[in-house]
C-alpha cells in the first residue's frame, strides 16, 4: 500500500500531519513555539516534548521508549537555537494499526515497538513541515526486516510477514536529505555484513536517487521513494497555499 | 500551569451583544447544531466525528478478564478520557482539566450508568470469564462542543464494533479470531445522545452546540441526554445561575428532536458502511485467495 | 516584484545561479525568512514553501502560509492586554506564548498622569519595537520619531476574526499586490473599521447597533472565507456580493 499524508488539517495546532502506510494511520500535532514550564527551560534552546499515545489505552513504557527515541532525533533536525527559552510540542496519535497487530495476531511484530517507530518518525516530520518550524534537514524512515533465511524485505506489510514465518531481526533507519543516518535502532540477531545490506536497502528507498527514476520502482510496480514522496507532499501544500495567485 | 487563553473584552461584549440581536456568529439559528460528519475506519468500533471545526475519535477494544467477584454475570465496560496537547496546548498530559472531568463524568452517566450497553451479554463463563470492554475517547480538534461530540463517537462506535465470537463448553471457552469466525455486533439496550445548551442571560438565551467562543462567554450550560424515544438518561447542570424550569422543560422538547435527527443520522451512517464493507469483504477473500 | 518561484523542502541548497542578481554591486543581498547563511557561501533553507527572488531588491525568501505567528520588529499587531504591571502592560500577540510589554507612557502624548488605563483583556493595536529570541517582545503605541499615534493604540468595541498569516501579509500589502480586494469592495457600499494584526487577527467595527453587529460580521465572514479557500480577486468579487446581500 502506498503513502498518503494530509498537511495542515486541524485548526488549533499551528501544524498537523496525518500519514497513514501499510495499515498504519497516525494524527500528529506540533504546537511552537510555546511558553516552556520552569523546569523542562532550556537558556540557550528550545525544548521539545514528545507525546506518543496509543490507539487504545493510555502510554506505558512502550510509548515513552518511542518518545525518546523520537525526541533525541527531531531535536538535531530543529534548528533549536532559534527559540531558547520555548517549547516544541509534538504529540502523535496512533488512530489505526493493521489488522493483524491490533487484534494481536502478528507475533513478532506486535511483540516490537520497533515497527511503529517509522511511522510516528515519518509523521512527526510531516507535522513540523506544516508547523513552519525551521529544520536543518528532511527525514525520512523506514524499517527493514531479516527473515531467518537470510532474505531481507522492506517495510512489509503483516500479511508479507506471517508469509515469510520467521523472522531474525528488525531494524529501523532514518536518512536526513544529504543521505546521512540520522537513527538507527535494531532488534533481533543480525551480523554487520546483514545489517549494512539493510541499511543500504533503507537508503536506497529512503533518499533520492541520483539515478533513473525507473530505479525506485517496486516489483508491484509501486514508487515506493519517500524524498521523493515528502516534495509532492510540499508541492501539494504551496499549491494550496497560493492558489490565490493563480485564480482569477 | 498553562490555561486555555481567556478571549477578550470586545470579543465577549461583541457576542452578547450579537446574541441579543438573535444572531449568532456563524449565522446559525439557535437551535441548531453545526455540520455534523461521522465516518468509520477499516477496523470495527473506530468513529471519527467532525462537529463543525470539533474533532473526536473514539475507539472501542475488547479483551477478555475475569468479571469483578461482586457482579459475577456482568462484563466490564469503562470509557477513557484523557485530552492530549493536540487539541490545545493547555492541555497536559496526565493532569486533568475540569473540561476533561466534566466530560468523562457526563460520558460514564450517559452511556455506562444509562444502561446503554447490555453489560450482561459480555459475560462468557459466570464468574471466570467476560469481555472488557473499553472505549477511548480522544479529542483531536478542539472548537468546543466536546461532549456532544464525543457522546455521539462513543455511541457510534459501540453500534459499529463486532466483538469476537466465543464458544462455550463446560468450563472451557473457546474465543475465535476475526479470521476464524464472524464477529459478532454488541447488544445495546439503546442508543443515548448529549444535547449542550449554554445559557446566557439566566436563561434567556439558550444555545444549541456552542463553539469555543461561545463558550466562553455563556453563564453556563445544561447537558441533557436522551434516547430517540425522549426517555431522559441524565441532565446536569454547570454554572451558578438559576434557570427558569419552564425553559427547561422547553429544552428537553429541543434536545429530543435533536436526539432523534442524530440517531437517524448514525443510523444511516452505519448502514452505509456496512455496504462498503459487504463489497469490500468479499473482494478481500478473493484477492487473499488469488495470492496462495 | 516575485518573478521566479521554485519548491524548497528544509535543508536544500541554493545554488548560486538561482540567487538574484542586482546590477548594482554595492547592493548587499537579502535573505528572508526561511533561509539560513552558513558560511563561508553555503545557502540553505529551513522551512517548506515557495522560494521566491526579487531581482530589484536583491532578495530573496521562502514563502509559507502555516505555523505560529514569531513576533519580528515594526510589525503591526493586535495584541490582548493581559495584566498591568507598575510601569507596563502584558500584551499577548499568541495564545501560550511568552507575554510582550507594552510601557505604560508608550501612547501618544501619554504621561504619568494622562496615560490610557487598559483593562486585562482589552485590545491594542500596536507596532513591535524589538524582540529577539532571548527576550519579550516590545510593543509601543507611537512612532518613535514623530511621537503621533498614527492609527495605533487601543482598539475600542468591534470583533477580532482569526485570519492566516499569509491572509495578514496580503491584506497588509494591499489591493493590487496581494490581490484581495474585499476591504475595498465592500467599502464602496457600506462603511466600517479595520485593523490588520500580524499575528493572524483581523479586527473589524462595523458601527453600533443591530446593522453594526451585522456588518462587522459580513465583513469578517468574507475574509475568513476568502483566506480558508485562498480566492483569487475574480471569486472574491462574488463572496462580497453575498455578504452585501444579506445586509
Amino acid at each position: 500500500m502506498s503513502s498518503k499524508a494530509v498537511l495542515s488539517h486541524l485548526h488549533r495546532a499551528d501544524g498537523s500531519a496525518t500519514y497513514s502506510q501499510n495499515g498504519y494511520t497516525i494524527i500528529g500535532a506540533v504546537n511552537g513555539p510555546v511558553d516552556v514550564q520552569r523546569r523542562d527551560e532550556l537558556p540557550e534552546e528550545a525544548a521539545i516534548e514528545v507525546n506518543v499515545r496509543p490507539a487504545v489505552g493510555v502510554g506505558g513504557p512502550r510509548e515513552r521508549h518511542l518518545e525518546s527515541l523520537i525526541q533525541a532525533t527531531l531535536r538535531h533536525l530543529i534548528l533549536v537555537r532559534s527559540y531558547p527559552r520555548t517549547l516544541i510540542q509534538v504529540t502523535l496519535q496512533v488512530r489505526s494499526l493493521p489488522e493483524e497487530e491490533s487484534a494481536g495476531i502478528g507475533s513478532v511484530l506486535t511483540n516490537s515497538s520497533l515497527t511503529l517507530l517509522p511511522h510516528l518518525l515519518n509523521t512527526a516530520f510531516l507535522a513540523l513541515l506544516s508547523a513552519s518550524i525551521p529544520l536543518s534537514t528532511t527525514l525520512t524512515s523506514a524499517f527493514v526486516v531479516i527473515t531467518s533465511s537470510g532474505k531481507l524485505l522492506y517495510s512489509p506489510s503483516s500479511t508479507d510477514i506471517l508469509r515469510a514465518q520467521s523472522i531474525r531481526s528488525i531494524h529501523v533507519f532514518a536518512f536526513s536529505a544529504q543521505r546521512s543516518l540520522l537513527l538507527s535502532e535494531g532488534e533481533g540477531e543480525f551480523d554487520v555484513e546483514e545489517w549494512e545490506d539493510a541499511c543500504d536497502l533503507a537508503e536506497d528507498r529512503c533518499c533520492r536517487n541520483a539515478g533513473i527514476a525507473g530505479e525506485n520502482m517496486d516489483v508491484d510496480g509501486e514508487v515506493m521513494n519517500l524524498a521523493d514522496f515528502l516534495r509532492d507532499v510540499v508541492k501539494e501544500k504551496v499549491v494550496k497555499e497560493q492558489k490565490w495567485k493563480t485564480a482569477p | 500551569m498553562p490555561r486555555e487563553a481567556d478571549i477578550s473584552a470586545n470579543e465577549r461584549e461583541f457576542i452578547q451583544q450579537a446574541l441579543r440581536e438573535n444572531i449568532r456568529l456563524d449565522g446559525r439559528p439557535f437551535d441548531s447544531f453545526r455540520s455534523l460528519e461521522l465516518s468509520f475506519g477499516d477496523e470495527y468500533g473506530v468513529a471519527d466525528v467532525q462537529l463543525g471545526k470539533t474533532r473526536v475519535i473514539a475507539r472501542i477494544s475488547a479483551e477478555v478478564t475475569a468479571p469483578f467477584p461482586d457482579r459475577k454475570f456482568d462484563g466490564i465496560f469503562n470509557i477513557s478520557t484523557e485530552f492530549s496537547p493536540m487539541a490545545s496546548p493547555a492541555f497536559e498530559v496526565g493532569r486533568p482539566t475540569d473540561a476533561e472531568v466534566i466530560l468523562s463524568r457526563i460520558l460514564e452517566k450517559a452511556i455506562r450508568r444509562g444502561g446503554a450497553l447490555d453489560t450482561e451479554s459480555l459475560c462468557i463463563i459466570a464468574g471466570t470469564k467476560c469481555f472488557s470492554l473499553r472505549a477511548d475517547v480522544h479529542i483531536v480538534d478542539h472548537d468546543g462542543g466536546l461532549i456532544d461530540a464525543s457522546c455521539i463517537a462513543v455511541v457510534a462506535a459501540l453500534q459499529h464494533f463486532r466483538r469476537p465470537d466465543v464458544a462455550v463448553e463446560g468450563e472451557n471457552a473457546t474465543i475465535f479470531s476475526i479470521r476464524e469466525r464472524e464477529p459478532i455486533p454488541l447488544s445495546m439496550l439503546h442508543h443515548p445522545i448529549c444535547v449542550t445548551f449554554s445559557y446566557c442571560d439566566s436563561g434567556e438565551i439558550m444555545l444549541v452546540d456552542a463553539n469555543l467562543a461561545e463558550e466562553q462567554v455563556r453563564e453556563g450550560e445544561v447537558v441533557i441526554t436522551m434516547n430517540k424515544h425522549g426517555e431522559v438518561c441524565q441532565i446536569a447542570k454547570y454554572g451558578g445561575t438559576s434557570v427558569d424550569a419552564l425553559t427547561l422543560l422547553n429544552c428537553t422538547n429541543v434536545a429530543l428532536e435533536k436526539v432523534k435527527d442524530i440517531t437517524k443520522f448514525i443510523q444511516s451512517k452505519l448502514e452505509q458502511d456496512a455496504k462498503k464493507r459487504d463489497v469490500g469483504g468479499l473482494m478481500a477473500e478473493l484477492s487473499a485467495e488469488n495470492a496462495r | 516584484m516575485a518573478t521566479a518561484q521554485t519548491i524548497v523542502l528544509p535543508g536544500d541548497k541554493i545554488s548560486l545561479s538561482a540567487l538574484p542578481t542586482s546590477p548594482n554591486p554595492n547592493k548587499p543581498l537579502t535573505l528572508g525568512p526561511g533561509l539560513r547563511h552558513i558560511p563561508p557561501s553555503t545557502i540553505t533553507t529551513t522551512i517548506a514553501g515557495a522560494l521566491v527572488v526579487d531581482t530589484r531588491k536583491n532578495a530573496t525568501w521562502v514563502e509559507y502560509n502555516s505555523g505560529r505567528y514569531t513576533p519580528s520588529p515594526s510589525d503591526l499587531v493586535i495584541a490582548t492586554v493581559h495584566s498591568s504591571l507598575t510601569e507596563a502592560y502584558n500584551c499577548t500577540l499568541t495564545p501560550h506564548t511568552p507575554y510582550a510589554t507594552l510601557p505604560q507612557l508608550a501612547f501618544e502624548s501619554a504621561t504619568r498622569k494622562t496615560r490610557p488605563i487598559l483593562a486585562p483583556n482589552s485590545l491594542v493595536y500596536a507596532r513591535i519595537l524589538s524582540c529577539t529570541p532571548y527576550t519579550a517582545p516590545e510593543l509601543t503605541c507611537v512612532d518613535p520619531s514623530t511621537g503621533k499615534a498614527g492609527g495605533l493604540g487601543p482598539l475600542k468595541g468591534g470583533m477580532v476574526f482569526e485570519i492566516s498569516l499569509g491572509m495578514a501579509r496580503r491584506l497588509m500589502l494591499g489591493g493590487a499586490k496581494g490581490s484581495v480586494v474585499l476591504l475595498e469592495a465592500l467599502a464602496e457600499k457600506v462603511a466600517f473599521e479595520v485593523a490588520v494584526g500580524r499575528n493572524g487577527v483581523l479586527w473589524v467595527h462595523g458601527g453600533e447597533g443591530a446593522q453594526g453587529i451585522k456588518i462587522t460580521l459580513a465583513v469578517g465572514r468574507a475574509v475568513q472565507e476568502a483566506d480558508e479557500k485562498c480566492l483569487g480577486v475574480k471569486d472574491q468579487r462574488k463572496v462580497v456580493e453575498k455578504a452585501l446581500k444579506g445586509l
